[in-house]
């Protein structure tokens, strides 16, 4: 089923099992309205999510991807979401170096009784990647970009040189 | 007695005790040196000291894992050598460092582009002298000096390390630091320049050119994994072979994330990579941001802790957003 | 690796939004070949939908089900069919048709076309949940030891009679309290409303009894002044850290019963009525405990009250405080302390201020018509405005909204029904469980009427007032729920279906111990195979957080359930629509 071009964009969550997931759930319970571009990847903690997985979504063409887990000192496996923390900070810093606007990907905390804070972090999240549109792919880099990197670069193809 | 000299001694002492000596020789041409495999007193004479030595003889250090074994290093080299012993994979009472001041080493494609310029083919290349800061390469008869600071590898230019951090055996007198603070990285400082778009573009066009040969990996001392690398297993199954731009990145943005905090930007991959692919500007930039983030530099301490390995209760650089 | 996966769609969790039919007919068109059985069914987790499911397990037919419908959090003990088959969810019901409206913030229309946002969104989920299947691994035959011990928290009159309950059935408990007495607020009761035949007078709360034969009972464990910090692994499996002054320790627990219970308010909400200000304004607390100790006087002066007034409500059923509940039992225990006062003092007058008169139980307005018919009190339907000293006196002033006028009484002393609030510290307390909690810090239930005493953090159970105010007798039964809860959850084979525990795999491990240095749960030991070091994991100390599987570069520790490979097909399953 492609994406609903136009209307909806594919944005993708990865939300740990013990709280964030919780949180959508209680969300979902308490009826509270949320975008509907958002599809969700249970994973058991925030620290099991390797960054090279928001990478590879974001490279194959996702148009955005929140990650959320157990607020910090809450996690169900006590240290889970402190290594997360690092290891995505490192990768929102990483991104914009591969040509992907780090506004693409965020993380945050949200405990399994916030469904209102689940609601507001989808539909902020969701916003703003409706305000940056659909990500490029690769394939659709303009040949006048192209052109303009490519005659950027000097002998021996290094960056500067 | 030279530095070079005084290596071969030092080693020679130490051999009987060491199942080889891993260090330089001269290769097929003058311009190249090769990786030497000492194994016996008469492959001491082989060894060579000097501005060609360009390989990372750290590489091969964990294919000697519970075997006693000698490594001759540049100052750069011996930070993978570090990082190797922090983490655990090659065991400090089975290696034996050799080590001397240096000055810098070339880059060959920078030579070449000289000689190229004085019409010259690298291939005829006869004889390489070096004398202080300037290079002089005899090819075809001819000889065309070429100041050393504006051959020498990119790394060399912004050296911290010109000697090595950790040494069993360092010869001579120390190496003077190249400079104070090292200047901005003309890499980094070049993408940084670009909009986002554009380095999407930037990537778009040279990963177009990958042969996913992997020389890359295969020159990285810090790529441990060999045979069981992600990029080419099926379990689990990261990379699909096809030759896309996507796929291609994917394995580029694999590497430099599993070197995160690690990486000692020896400039191996970018070294060894046959299609001129600036694939150490992504290392660059992560090593920038561990460095702002958890003010680390890999290499330097075998007792320290990985950044992405450990974590702080309240992190001091992290800024959460806000919803 | 999942190849024969019988799907099974719950008509209840996507009705009347979407046609389980036709979401099954999507699956055998798009996934047909890996899915020989795509049914649908009213309530999959029904004793009829379990059945029907076990059958085409006992036919040989599957080697794994895929039950789309409720969360994952909910039900996880139902559908449990043995080792030979792999069970995976996919969350069809607060994902999609509960949180799903159209884009303009409508509700779909029942009937009516199903909008395309909605399409696409049921549809992918049932991709994933086909493609993570498929990358599925065999259950692992060897079983990590479990834990069959129930932590019960809270001291009070529901963890007692939980504690009971539990180890009247065999069962080990270890009985938490965080003061250093057992009996909870029914320990302050001198006695309480009639919960027994003729039900005609108060009587003994029963206490003192109960906590002998819980300090008696060589099966469970009192641990006074002491408190959870921690609540880490799985059902069966968990490891509660408990702190006890300044020492910590950690014990093996299978699962939880929370009984946190209440407290009495004792915020701003009280001050209108002139408590902290006037010394013959009381709570009813405090009055219990005069009661209690035989010995009703008026605090300025110590004579013995002659008039008493009750005001009810004080803290309930009140906008303006943002306390729109009831605490339910307040109506009751003001009968009972209107009579009390007349039993103590025969020749006292009570007045009593009240909204409604609230006594649903069990001959419950019998008791309340007694205390005004036959003890004489008097009950004003009306809020008081505003209460002031004069001449030794507090003179109440109200309105009888029954007669249309206003009252004023002159009293000796004036008794505050405060209202219950959540126990202090509940919301900290839910967080570490990961439960939810209301705005007030009353924990939630699993579902208000299918599942009262479950939460949705699996192994973990509730009772009693820290779910919303209860009296004894509900405290009591929601006390013993928990525990038949809890009994029939270590009576199921479920403990027997693969655990969610990392493995490695020998030959692509390099033996760098990055995984062992980030495991929490030091899970992970160095061994030597061949002269080589390899981790390996004690898979009887593994939680199944899988931080060391995104540590492992070569990725030679997959966590088994969520591999790289099914959170990949995931990922795929999404990029290439």
């Amino acid at each position: 089923m492609p994406v609903l071009t136009g209307k909806e964009l594919r944005i993708v969550g990865f939300l740990c099992n013990w709280c964030s997931y919780g949180g959508a759930d209680t969300a979902g319970v308490g009826r509270f309205n949320q975008p509907t571009d958002l599809r969700i990847i249970r994973v058991p903690c925030s620290g099991r999510i390797d960054p090279l997985f928001i990478a590879k979504t974001l490279i194959n063409g996702a148009d955005g991807v929140l990650v959320s887990g157990c607020h910090p000192r809450d996690c169900h496996y006590a240290e889970g979401n402190f290594y997360a923390r690092r290891r995505l900070e490192v990768l929102k810093r990483f991104l914009p170096i591969l040509g992907i606007d780090p506004a693409r990907f965020d993380y945050t905390w949200v405990s399994a009784s916030e469904g209102q804070r689940w609601q507001k972090v989808v539909t902020v999240f969701t916003e703003q990647i409706h305000a940056l549109g659909p990500a490029t792919r690769h394939e659709n880099v303009s040949p006048e970009l192209l052109a303009k990197v490519a005659s950027a670069i000097q002998g021996g193809n290094r960056v500067a040189a | 007695m030279s530095r070079l000299d005084a290596l071969k001694t030092r080693i020679k002492e130490a051999l009987p005790g060491l199942e080889c000596v891993i260090g330089w020789q001269k290769g097929y041409d003058a311009l190249h040196n090769t990786p030497l495999f000492i194994r016996g007193e008469a492959d001491v004479d082989k060894l060579e000291w000097g501005a060609l030595n360009v390989h990372n003889p750290a590489v091969y250090l964990p294919s000697f894992a519970g075997k006693k074994v000698g490594v001759v290093v540049k100052g750069c080299d011996s930070r993978s050598v570090v990082e190797l012993l922090q983490e655990k994979l090659i065991d400090r009472d089975n290696v034996v460092i050799f080590s001397a001041g240096c000055d810098g080493v070339v880059d060959i494609a920078k030579v070449r582009a000289k000689l190229a310029a004085a019409g010259l083919n690298a291939g005829n290349a006869e004889k390489v002298a070096v004398d202080g800061k300037t290079v002089t390469v005899t090819a075809a008869g001819k000889a065309v000096s070429m100041p050393m600071a504006e051959v020498a590898a990119d790394k060399c230019l912004r050296c911290q390390f010109p000697n090595a951090v950790l040494a069993d055996a360092f010869v001579g007198d120390p190496a003077p630091q190249v400079q104070a603070a090292p200047a901005a990285d003309a890499d980094l400082a070049a993408l940084d320049a670009m909009s986002v778009p554009e380095r999407m573009a930037f990537w778009r066009y040279h990963m177009d050119r990958c042969i996913r040969c992997y020389a890359c990996r295969n020159a990285c001392p810090m790529c441990v994994c060999r045979d069981h690398c992600i990029a080419q297993s099926r379990e689990p199954h990261w990379l699909s072979q096809e030759d896309s731009v996507t796929e291609k990145l994917m394995f580029q943005v694999v590497h430099a994330m599993h070197l995160a905090g690690r990486c000692t930007e020896c400039g191996e991959c970018q070294r060894a990579c046959p299609m001129d692919i600036p694939v150490l500007a992504l290392k660059k930039h992560l090593n920038r941001t561990i460095h702002d983030l958890f003010d680390y530099q890999a290499g330097v301490d075998v007792a320290a802790i990985p950044p992405l390995l450990q974590f702080k209760l309240e992190e001091d650089n992290i800024k959460e957003r806000s919803w | 690796m999942a190849e024969k996966i019988g799907v099974y769609i719950d008509e209840s969790s996507v009705a009347p939004l979407l046609n389980a039919e036709e979401l099954a007919a999507y699956v055998k068109e798009k996934c047909g070949g890996a899915c020989p059985i795509v049914k649908a069914h009213k309530r999959l987790s029904s004793p009829d939908g379990v059945a029907m499911i076990k059958a085409d397990v006992d036919a040989g037919e599957l080697d794994a089900v895929l039950i789309c419908g409720t969360s994952p959090r909910v039900d996880w003990d139902v559908f449990t069919f043995g080792d030979k088959v792999l069970v995976d969810r996919v969350n069809l019901r607060e994902f999609v048709t509960l949180s799903y409206k159209n884009p303009d913030g409508s509700s779909v229309a029942a009937g009516g076309p199903i909008p395309a946002e909605l399409r696409s969104m049921v549809q992918d989920y049932l991709r994933m949940g086909v493609v993570k299947m498929q990358k599925m691994n065999r259950p692992n035959p060897e079983l990590p030891e479990t834990n069959r011990t129930i932590l019960v928290l809270g001291g009070g009159f529901t963890g007692m009679n939980a504690a009971l309950a539990a180890a009247g059935a065999g069962a080990e408990v270890i009985l938490v309290e965080k003061s250093d007495k057992l009996g909870g607020r029914a320990a302050g009761l001198y006695k309480t409303f009639p919960m027994n035949y003729p039900y005609l007078e108060a009587t003994d709360t029963g206490i003192d009894r109960l906590i002998g034969l819980v300090t008696g009972n060589s099966r469970i464990k009192v641990r006074l002044n002491t408190t959870l910090k921690l609540l880490a692994g799985a059902p069966a499996m968990y490891e509660a850290t408990l702190a006890s002054g300044g020492n910590e320790e950690k014990v093996p627990v299978g699962s939880v019963v929370l009984a946190a219970g209440w407290t009495p308010m004792e915020t701003e909400a009280l001050a209108p009525f002139g408590y902290g200000k006037f010394k013959n304004v009381v709570t009813s607390a405090e009055f219990e405990a005069m009661v209690k100790a035989g010995d009703i006087k008026r605090p300025s002066d110590g004579k013995e009250p002659k008039t008493v007034v009750f005001i009810q409500c004080v803290g309930s059923r009140d906008k303006s405080l943002d306390r729109p509940y009831c605490s339910g039992f307040c109506c009751m225990y003001t009968a009972k302390q209107a009579i009390l006062t007349k039993d103590h003092i025969p020749d006292s007058q009570s007045y009593v201020f009240y909204m409604d008169i609230r006594s649903p139980g069990k001959m419950y307005d019998e008791f309340t018509r007694r205390a005004m018919e036959e003890y004489g009190a008097r009950y004003i339907r009306g809020r008081v405005a505003m209460v002031y000293p004069k001449d030794g006196k507090m003179i109440v002033r109200g309105a009888d909204t029954l007669a249309g006028t206003q009252v004023e009484v002159e009293a000796d002393l004036v008794v505050l029904a405060a209202g219950a609030e959540a126990a202090k510290g509940a919301p900290q307390l839910a967080e570490k469980l990961r439960i939810s909690y209301d705005k007030y810090g009353f924990f939630m239930e699993s579902h208000p009427k299918l599942k009262p005493v479950e939460t949705n953090t699996a192994g973990v159970y509730l009772a009693g007032s820290c779910q919303g105010p209860k009296d004894i007798p509900q405290s009591v039964g929601q006390g013993s729920a928990a525990a038949a809860k809890v009994l029939a959850l270590f009576s199921k084979d479920m403990l027997e279906s693969d655990p969610q525990i990392s493995r490695v795999d020998i030959k692509r491990c390099v033996g760098c111990g990055k995984c062992i240095m980030t495991c929490p749960f030091k899970a992970i030991k160095e061994v030597e195979f061949r002269g080589q070091k390899k981790a390996e994991v004690i898979e009887t100390v593994c939680q199944g957080c899988g931080i060391c599987t995104s540590t492992c570069p070569q990725g030679a520790i997959q966590l088994s359930h969520f591999t790289d490979n099914q959170i990949l097909a995931e990922v795929n399953a999404l990029c290439q629509s």
